[in-house]
């Protein structure tokens, strides 16, 4: 049996809506099949105040072992670094993340807020929020970088805004089940099990991205999303067309541009008005590439492209 | 299933036009070419911004001001610069139908012209 603890600091509380849409494995399923023993979740907690408290101070202790600490959310540091702007059980939550990190097995990260920040740490940054280990792409954070849980990993990151909900329970499975020692992460705490490759890696557009066929609007099924409503798939770790939402689909499946929430810069270019939903050029070329593609190689791509597109590839080939 | 009508040269015309329209409007570009029409080429739009400002001054114009999109977009009938930019490698282009795809522009292209709100 796997003890767990889930806590929430500044979250908008979508990775728990989102975990709790699990399938494979679903939430109900950690608990009766992987033998995963929920301490506390907010959302699903059953004690309140004092009692709260209470299992914090059981696990601080080592009364009650913590073999998984989970943490949704940015760890708020508003006002003057004191993190009174967001209290918990009679102090700041980033006391409690302080105290339960370093008493916990393994420590996960889940969503863009506790990994690197997320939309809350968006310049000006009013809250001073940041990611257990990381602010946006810089090392550091709440934990600093050289922080390692009890079992000797550092925080394990499930990015995401929110996290696809099987990555999460995927990833508490490995670690209640023994295998946490084997999760491969990459520069960014990321499981490579799930990060490696690209929201691109199985969109259904990569026929017209190959081809060099535009969508011009949104919910086209024709042309891909890359030229010119921003779409971040071809530069965006995730595997969002591999292990399909609800089971069933993807943004780019369904028209949508990938707006690359599993990176660390997310949301990408501060939100400045007109960034969101169109691809940034400078003189007609994309700002950012496809990861390890350069200018003139696109370029020539793009031409030779477009010379030996097929007429097919400007056609609605998703016939209903 | 959408169905294309083919033009006279055996390409796909655009969705929903004959390629006897599409032909005469590709007539209309170049007449009014040939009547001496100058567009507004320079500045290109070096970023979004600018790229944004272009779009929303031709989404201000209806479907039958297309002198005015033509001089809006900076429309030429040969490749521009030194790099030769022009429609075929831009990827509002569809090499097929020879047409330009932009929701703004919505006109016959040749693969040889340009306008300013090329991008690849
Ligand atoms: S946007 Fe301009 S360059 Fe691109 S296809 Fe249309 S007319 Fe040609």
């Amino acid at each position: 049996m796997a003890n767990l603890l889930w806590l929430q600091g500044g979250a908008c509380s979508g990775n728990t809506m989102s975990f709790l849409n699990a399938e494979e494995p679903s939430a109900c399923d950690l608990v009766t099949d992987f033998g995963i023993n929920v301490l506390w979740q907010p959302s699903l907690g059953l004690e309140l105040g004092d009692q709260v408290k209470t299992i914090l101070e059981k696990c601080i202790s080592g009364e009650i072992q913590l073999d998984i600490f989970v943490f949704e959310g940015t760890v708020i540091n508003a006002p003057d670094g004191t993190g009174e702007w967001n209290r918990f059980c009679g102090e700041p939550m980033k006391n409690w993340v302080a105290k339960l990190c370093d008493a916990a097995q393994y420590v996960v990260a889940i969503g863009d807020c506790a990994t690197w920040g997320g939309i809350p740490a968006t310049a000006p940054n009013p809250s001073d929020s940041e990611g257990l280990q990381f602010l946006k792409r810089e090392k550091g954070g709440a934990l600093g970088g050289d922080f390692v849980s009890k079992a000797g990993l550092p925080v394990v990151n499930i990015p995401g805004c929110p996290a696809h909900p099987d990555w999460v329970t995927q990833i508490l499975v490995a670690i209640a089940s023994g295998r946490g020692g084997d999760l491969e992460l990459d520069e960014f705490h990321r499981p490579k099990t799930f990060f490696s490759s690209f929201t691109q890696t199985g969109c259904t557009r990569n026929m017209h991205f190959a081809y060099k066929v535009s969508t011009t609007a949104f919910g086209q099924r024709k042309g891909c999303l890359f030229y010119d409503l921003g779409c971040r798939g071809p530069m965006t770790h995730s595997p969002c067309n591999r292990i399909l939402w609800n089971r069933q689909s993807s943004k780019t499946r369904a028209g949508m541009p990938c707006l690359g929430c599993t990176e660390p810069e997310f949301p990408f270019f501060d939100l400045a008005p007109g960034t969101v939903f169109k691809t940034q050029t400078v003189m007609g070329v994309p700002k950012d590439l496809p990861t390890g593609v350069d200018k003139k190689g696109y370029m020539k791509l793009t031409a030779a492209a477009k010379n030996a597109s097929p007429a097919w590839a400007e056609e609605d080939i998703f016939v209903v | 299933m959408t169905q294309n009508v083919q033009d006279d040269d055996g390409s796909g015309a655009k969705d929903g036009l004959s390629g006897d329209d599409q032909a005469s409007q590709r007539r209309m570009i170049e007449d009014l070419f040939e009547g001496g029409l100058e567009t507004q080429v320079d500045p290109f739009p070096e970023t979004d911004k600018e790229f944004s400002k272009l779009l929303d001054q031709l989404r201000e114009l209806g479907p039958e001001d297309l002198r005015e999109k033509l001089v809006v977009s900076g429309w030429k009938l040969t490749p521009h610069g030194e790099d030769e930019m022009r429609c075929q490698e831009c990827m509002y282009y569809l090499v097929h139908k020879r047409w330009c795809d932009l929701p703004e522009l919505d006109l016959p292209a040749e693969p040889e012209w340009w306008c300013r709100l090329w991008r690849i």
